[in-house]
């Protein structure tokens, strides 16, 4: 494996059962890189980001570069209603302390203080719920932070905020970033590699390559204005 | 005060108390009446035990464990919701256990029978429920965590199919004890009512944790003590008092 490359990914193949999730798919991902993953809904994003962490069976080969830490923000994560567990304690699954937590906040845009630190998760808007996720996820400074969907149930403003927050992450740390998305936002355009995927490899270039109504309509099957 | 009462004394303290602190998981995880289901499911172990003479709690763990294992050999075979599980495996053992068990012993089946506990039960409850809180206290964050999202607990390296064994283990070993305190058909509540009083009051899941250990110890003391003053069964009296502290934390209920 080249020195900078941190993930490689030859002739990968997820199926449940008869059907067919992914084919097929061979990327890579090197350091700093920012890597959006496109393709309309049910076409196999989120399948692919939990094979590459290691959470479903697969064949074909993923290769790690030894000992990469990982951050995740999964799309789906809810905080059951009235569950008394404040943002502290949940910092606190990372052994976080709170100088750290009010560092990882501040990445994403969220004032830290010991009131936000006693506030109940479950009390959270959806988008600072997201910018939480994200912070905690980043806390512990991973090598390369996956992020599924993370613009999921967010406003027009949340999403600016977010993806603020996240090209500012990218510029200034030192991490990978996988992004994955069923739209074309900003980001795209800052992104180093799009994958775009419905199954299989669609496309896989820089956004200059890859961005233009031509491109856009075979990945979702109808024409996109940009 | 005879050594008799204040083993029960003794005996419920521990084990209303770990119950407590165990019910503060099991409702987070969405099992709170997988509780209630695994103490009818101990009830062909405690009926063997009602039949043979010895203590009921001693019956129900090997019921329990062969319960547990089944329904976990059901979880990763079937990919059935494990309270769907739990419900065949419950249903089936109180049938089985209605087919031997004496009509004269059915009373302290369901209800239990925290009057007649020697050294050696007390001693070995109290071992077993200290070991049970040390565990679940070990563990209490990557269990929460996995019960918010398992794939982002398995991303930060927890086990979770090793963890979801540990914690119904934990159940049995707690269910077993508490059958002697509010028999089986009451044993569910022991868990359920002090966490969700202390959901009612918490700021954070510190005080939601150790809020129901302390109100699952209470009710039990205070089960034990009308039990002594009016010579009832101890179990409906456990189980009134942790409703009576519900209805209380509601009064107190934050927001």
């Amino acid at each position: 494996m080249e020195k900078n490359i941190i993930l490689k990914v030859e002739n990968l193949n997820v199926d449940f059962g008869e059907d067919k999730v992914i084919e097929d798919l061979s990327f890579d991902l090197k350091e700093k890189e920012l890597l959006v993953v496109l393709g309309p809904n049910g076409a196999g994003k989120s399948t692919l980001l939990k094979t590459l962490l290691g959470l479903i069976p697969y064949q074909g080969k993923i290769q790690w570069r030894d000992s990469v830490h990982i951050g995740y923000v999964p799309n789906e994560f809810v905080v059951p209603e009235n569950l008394p567990l404040n943002l502290k304690e949940f910092f606190q699954f990372k052994k976080d302390t709170p100088e750290k937590i009010f560092q990882a906040l501040k990445w994403v845009g969220i004032e830290g203080s010991e009131k936000i630190l006693k506030k109940k998760l479950y009390t959270f808007s959806s988008g600072q719920l997201r910018r939480t996720l994200i912070a905690w996820a980043m806390s512990d400074e991973p090598d390369v932070l996956f992020l599924d969907e993370p613009m999921l149930y967010i406003d027009i403003h949340g999403r600016e905020t977010i993806y603020d927050s996240l090209v500012k992450i990218w510029e200034e740390k030192e991490q990978s970033i996988i992004l994955v998305s069923h739209e074309i936002g900003e980001i795209c355009k800052k992104a180093d590699k799009i994958l775009a995927l419905n199954k299989r490899k669609l496309f896989y270039g820089t956004p200059e390559e890859i961005i233009n109504p031509q491109n856009l309509a075979k990945i979702y099957g109808s024409p996109i204005s940009l | 005060m005879d050594l008799q009462f204040l083993y029960s004394l003794i005996v419920s303290i521990f084990i209303g108390g770990v119950a407590g602190y165990l019910g503060s998981l099991m409702v987070t995880k969405r099992m709170a009446l997988v509780g209630d289901a695994l103490g009818h499911a101990a009830l062909p172990g405690i009926a063997l035990a009602l039949i043979y003479g010895f203590n009921p709690s001693w019956g129900a763990i090997p019921a329990l464990l062969l319960g547990i294992l089944l329904i976990w050999f059901f979880e990763i075979h079937t990919k059935l919701p494990m309270e769907a599980l739990t419900g065949i495996v419950f249903t089936a053992s109180v049938a089985i256990a209605f087919l031997f068990l004496p009509e004269s012993e059915v009373s302290t089946a369901l209800i239990g029978d925290i009057s007649k506990i020697s050294l050696s039960d007390a001693v070995f409850s109290v071992i077993l429920s200290l070991t049970v809180f040390f565990i679940l206290k070990k563990n209490f964050s990557k269990m929460i965590l996995a019960s918010l999202s398992e794939d982002l607990a398995r991303v930060e390296h927890v086990d979770t199919k090793k963890y979801n064994f540990i914690f119904l283990l934990c159940i049995a070993i707690i269910v077993a004890l508490g059958i002697k305190v509010t028999g089986s058909l009451l044993m569910g509540a022991l868990v359920i009512t002090p966490a969700a009083a202390a959901r009612n009051i918490a700021s954070n899941l510190f005080q939601y944790s150790f809020g129901a250990l302390i109100i699952g110890a209470i009710s039990c003391v205070s089960g034990v003590l009308l039990f002594k003053a009016f010579s009832l069964p101890a179990g409906p009296f456990v189980i009134l008092a942790a409703s009576s502290m519900f209805l209380i934390s509601l009064a107190f209920k934050k927001q």
